[in-house]
């Protein structure tokens, strides 16, 4: 009689251990990265740059000069992309960069609604931190302040620094 | 299968020993280093940015650049990992729940070898080759520019100068002392391509070393420790870094003898893997201004 009632008890145990570990499994909320991960790690490579793409070092010779009291860092250089920093007395005010919307031809087509322009290209302001412009449908230049002293204005002086018009016959 | 960069940044620790030793060596560089851990919390740290929906998309283009092996950073992830992950018996599991309390460095040696010093010159130089090799991985340089990242140290910052910081104190001026520099190049000088070719280390990263042969390669590693004696010489002598004082900040987290430096080098080797931690921040870093700047 015990015994049968202790196995009665283990099953509703074992039972409720299932549906407890089951339900932790089931609860566990997908994360917002999870879909781009899941859908980029099939293929093994090629996803993230296109093979005609502009190599980097083809765009440092249109970045802003250093002038007075500021600095440039070049930080990165690779296929489709270079980057670099802006500096005053040491610190870092913004990163600027040019990369080549043939590998993500989604950052190209936001241009599309853009109502601004600077030196004659189309531009749009992204997020709260970004100016960016369009030269050429092709090749997108970007401010992003890295200091809260670094404004819209300044961000959008800057962008007027670079060759664009060197840049738009690039291709 | 290997683990995704959104794994790898969210699986960084908040408090292991690995941690707490960076941290006791913070008075090197004050508050140029915090532990910046968790991938969407990198991408808000990185950009500033607070509107969600580019947040997004940063990190969405930051996992397809990531797992786009044509970029490089698998392979520099690879690298940083694969240097660090020598004899590592006292990981994690054996000291998992010592973190918070004082360890007394006592109890562990008779389980940790203190390295000849071939061993441990042919480990600081390779760390040191591991971080030119990731840096041009990252950045894009090419593969052997020793000059361009010379240079690039000056700009040091963050985790990456932590980096740095921890292989002269840890690598460097607990197991050699004070004239660590001058005596790795001597002991290097003295290590054949025969001897070299028997580390564990090397026989990982080899291939990734330039050099056709193991001569050339050995070569190499000379060249690049060689080029970065200057920027090291000025980091001791500019904060007045010695073994002891060094040691004396560790104290917060270990107790050591200042006979047992051997040890302590060794027991630093197996029980923590700060290349790893702190190249992971350094990789998601580029990975998300990179990103950020593309999209």
């Amino acid at each position: 009689m015990f015994f049968r009632q202790g196995r009665k008890i283990l099953v509703a145990l074992m039972l409720s251990l299932l549906l407890f570990t089951t339900a932790c499994t089931a609860t566990k909320t997908p994360g917002r990265f999870d879909q781009a991960q899941q859908v980029s790690n099939q293929q093994k490579s090629g996803q993230a740059v296109a093979k005609e793409a502009t190599q980097g070092s083809e765009f440092n010779r249109f970045f802003p000069a250093a002038s007075g009291e500021f600095q440039r860092v070049y930080t990165q250089e690779k296929k489709g992309f270079a980057e670099a920093k802006l500096k005053k007395d040491g610190k870092d005010l913004a990163m600027l960069s040019i990369s080549d919307t043939k590998s993500l031809p989604t950052a190209a087509a936001k241009f599309k609604t853009s109502t601004k322009q600077i030196n004659g290209y189309p531009a749009v302001e992204v997020g709260t931190t970004q100016t960016a412009v369009l030269v050429g449908d092709r090749y997108q230049v970007k401010v992003l302040s890295r200091d809260p002293s670094f404004t819209a204005s300044d961000r959008e002086a800057w962008l007027k620094k670079f060759n664009l018009n060197g840049l738009s016959k690039l291709q | 299968m290997s683990k995704s960069i959104i794994e790898l940044v969210d699986g960084l620790s908040t408090n292991n020993m690995t941690v707490s030793m960076l941290r006791s060596l913070d008075f090197v560089i004050p508050g140029q280093w915090n532990n910046l851990v968790g991938f969407e919390n990198t991408i808000r740290t990185v950009t500033g940015e607070i509107d969600e929906s580019i947040i997004q998309q940063v990190g969405e283009r930051a996992i397809y650049l990531y797992n786009d092996r044509s970029q490089g950073y698998q392979r520099a992830m690879w690298l940083y990992q694969t240097v660090d992950s020598t004899d590592k018996a006292l990981g994690a599991a054996a000291l998992a729940n010592k973190v918070g309390e004082k360890i007394p460095l006592l109890g562990f040696l008779n389980k940790v070898t203190p390295k000849a010093d071939k061993a441990q010159t042919i480990d600081l130089t390779l760390k040191l080759v591991v971080e030119l090799l990731a840096f041009c991985q990252i950045n894009g340089i090419p593969g052997d520019s020793i000059g361009d990242f010379v240079n690039s140290l000056a700009d040091y910052s963050g985790e990456s100068l932590m980096r740095m910081v921890a292989l002269v104190c840890v690598d460097g001026l607990i197991p050699f002392g004070p004239d660590f520099i001058q005596k790795a190049l001597a002991t290097l000088d003295k290590t054949s391509p025969q001897e070299l070719e028997k580390n564990s280390t090397f026989q990982n990263i080899n291939s990734d070393i330039p050099g056709s042969n193991s001569a050339s390669k050995l070569n190499f590693i000379g060249e690049s420790f060689n080029s970065v004696t200057g920027w090291m010489n000025d980091l001791v002598v500019s904060r007045g870094l010695t073994p002891q004082k060094v040691v004396s900040n560790l104290q917060g987290f270990i107790e050591v003898a200042d006979d047992k430096l051997d040890y302590l080098a060794a027991f630093l080797d197996v029980s923590t893997n700060y290349y790893e931690h702190t190249g992971t921040q350094t990789l998601a870093r580029r990975l998300i201004e990179r990103a950020v700047a593309e999209i």
